[in-house]
């Protein structure tokens, strides 16, 4: 794969901060076309914050981010608009419209971008709620749905405009075995039926590596392994062995940074 | 703490409420110019006007009416020394048309429908139901803000003269059918005295300036509101510190521009 139109998502150099935190130093993503891309790396190192860029919901400081031949910072108002109904994401709440039943939440983005007459698109959405399982569910509203329903609901929405590209933040968050099940099934299912591109964010390991066919590891603002699974599972490199291993200690140390402990205990005073 | 840290605060509070003066200029403009692409615009719009509009009708009318009472009893009280009494109905209609009936409309305006505004917003921010909007391929700010924006305009100058109406007629109830003031000297008094241009537009005008600043106060506060629990709070409270502020300054200014 080194054609630039095998790759519907292209970071190159991108550099994000938040006040004086460097977020991402000059980092190089790419993600390739068809396949699903996991991005997993520690809490905090930024794996939202990377989606958020790839939707233009924030700026990069500088570098381009490429999607489908679009440099997604350029875009004006209007054509960012338009760009991102070829994007599906589906946020870590789920972010259901409380005031929508299931039904109209998947219908929305039908009503809003499409001239469709009113049968077409209780057929297309039944047959969303059908892929996600939630047919039987349209008439209740989101505060009756258990966590993972509202994932699943949510996810019918962001594919209901059929998208090129499909980004999950944190999808196993939270989730029973059940869910968690359901929603791995899911995601790999939909991207090959529906022959889609799918970004997984998550730091859940044995699930993201189950079904990602290529992994990205961040931390400390930099890409620090990249491959397939397996590959990832074998990497020499300790940080990436501490991460896919699970271990509580190692370049990422257990301890916050802190004054000798001895000396510490030794103080009397609460904030010295 | 040292001198030069008290001025860098004050530095910095200047230039946060300059950069929030600057957002809020930006999200007017785009709440308001930017190209509309929904037709179901009116729908929303209806929507708004009944969750802003009519469901503040019934403080606006309990209020009024009260307000009325209250102007008349004690208008009653003092003219009756100056064997004035007959002019209680004028007095009332003209403290109503020209002050109280936009003030306290657009008072109870914000602490009703604009904190519930703020509240909102911030909510649907916390809950990422704007970002998953805007993920969707849809502005919030036409989606979302604006019919609410254009609700608290049309809605709140129309709850004023409501409340006018209401305190009128809630001082004639204390005025003629409690004290007696005659029927006829408390309405006729009125009309000779109440012009439309100087007194009713004037008032109407107060009341659309109103609308349109605590209207503008709620919804932006809601979208810049920081999102958590704590965010939505403090929004909720600023929306309703700021728009009482704001329209007890503007009446000093417009009072001082008009009569």
């Amino acid at each position: 794969m080194n054609d630039a139109s095998d790759y519907i998502v292209d970071l190159r150099n991108i550099t994000f901060r938040r006040g004086s935190r460097v977020i991402f130093d000059n980092v190089d993503i790419r993600i390739p076309r068809g396949k699903v891309t996991g991005i997993m790396g520690p809490s905090g190192c930024g794996k939202t914050t990377l989606l958020r860029l790839i939707g233009a919901q924030l700026r990069p400081d500088s570098g381009s981010i490429w999607v489908n031949g679009q440099n997604i910072p350029e875009l004006g108002r209007e054509q960012l608009f338009a760009a991102r109904q070829h994007m599906g994401m589906l946020f870590q709440s789920g972010a259901l419209f409380t005031d929508l039943d299931v039904f109209e939440n998947v219908a929305f983005p039908l009503r809003v971008h499409t001239d469709l007459p009113e049968d077409m698109i209780r057929d297309i959405v039944l047959l969303k709620l059908q892929a996600v399982g939630l047919r039987g569910a349209r008439k209740l509203m989101p505060d009756e749905l258990s966590g993972g329903m509202k994932r699943r609901v949510a996810l019918a929405r962001a594919i209901a405009l059929d998208p090129a590209l499909m980004m999950y933040d944190e999808p196993f968050v939270g989730q029973d075995p059940i869910s968690m099940g359901v929603l791995v099934r899911l995601i790999r299912l939909l991207n090959d039926a529906m022959g889609l591109t799918s970004i997984v964010v998550s730091h859940d390991l044995a699930e993201t590596a189950s079904i990602a066919d290529y992994l990205y590891v961040v931390g400390d603002g930099q890409v620090l392994g990249q491959g397939t699974p397996d590959e990832l599972m074998n990497s020499d490199n300790p940080r990436i062995r501490q991460f896919m291993q699970g271990e509580p200690d190692g370049p990422v140390p257990f301890h916050y940074p802190a004054q000798d402990y001895v000396q510490d205990l030794m103080q009397t005073e609460k904030d010295a | 703490m040292s001198l030069v840290d008290r001025v860098v605060l004050l530095g910095r509070a200047g230039l946060d409420t300059l950069a929030a003066l600057g957002r809020s200029g930006l999200f007017l403009v785009n709440v308001l110019f930017g190209r509309a692409r929904f037709g179901n615009g009116w729908t929303l719009l209806v929507k708004q006007l009944h969750a802003v509009g009519v469901l503040s009708l019934a403080i606006i009318v309990v209020s009024g009416l009260f307000i009325g009472m209250v102007l008349a009893l004690q208008g009653y009280n003092i003219l009756v020394g100056y064997g004035s009494e007959q002019a209680v109905g004028q007095m009332v209609a003209l403290t109503l048309l020209r002050e109280l009936g936009p003030v306290v409309t657009a008072l109870l305006f914000a602490g009703r429908a604009g904190s519930a505004l703020t509240a909102e917003i911030g909510l649907m921010k916390a809950t990422e139901q704007l970002s998953s909007m805007e993920m969707i391929g849809v502005d919030p700010l036409k989606y979302v803000i604006a019919p609410r924006l254009w609700a608290g305009f049309i809605s709140m100058p129309l709850l004023a003269m409501v409340f006018c109406v209401v305190g009128i007629w809630g001082g004639a109830m204390v005025a003629v059918d409690w004290l007696g003031v005659y029927s006829g000297s408390y309405w006729s008094n009125m009309q000779n005295s109440v012009e439309f241009s100087e007194d009713v537009l004037n008032g109407l005008i107060k009341a659309v300036v109103f609308a349109f600043v605590v209207t503008w106060i709620a919804v932006f506060q809601g979208y810049d509101c920081e999102p958590t629990s704590e965010g939505i709070s403090r929004a909720t409270t600023r929306t309703v510190v700021y728009a009482s502020l704001a329209v007890l300054g503007l009446d000093f200014i417009l009072t001082a521009l008009m009569f």
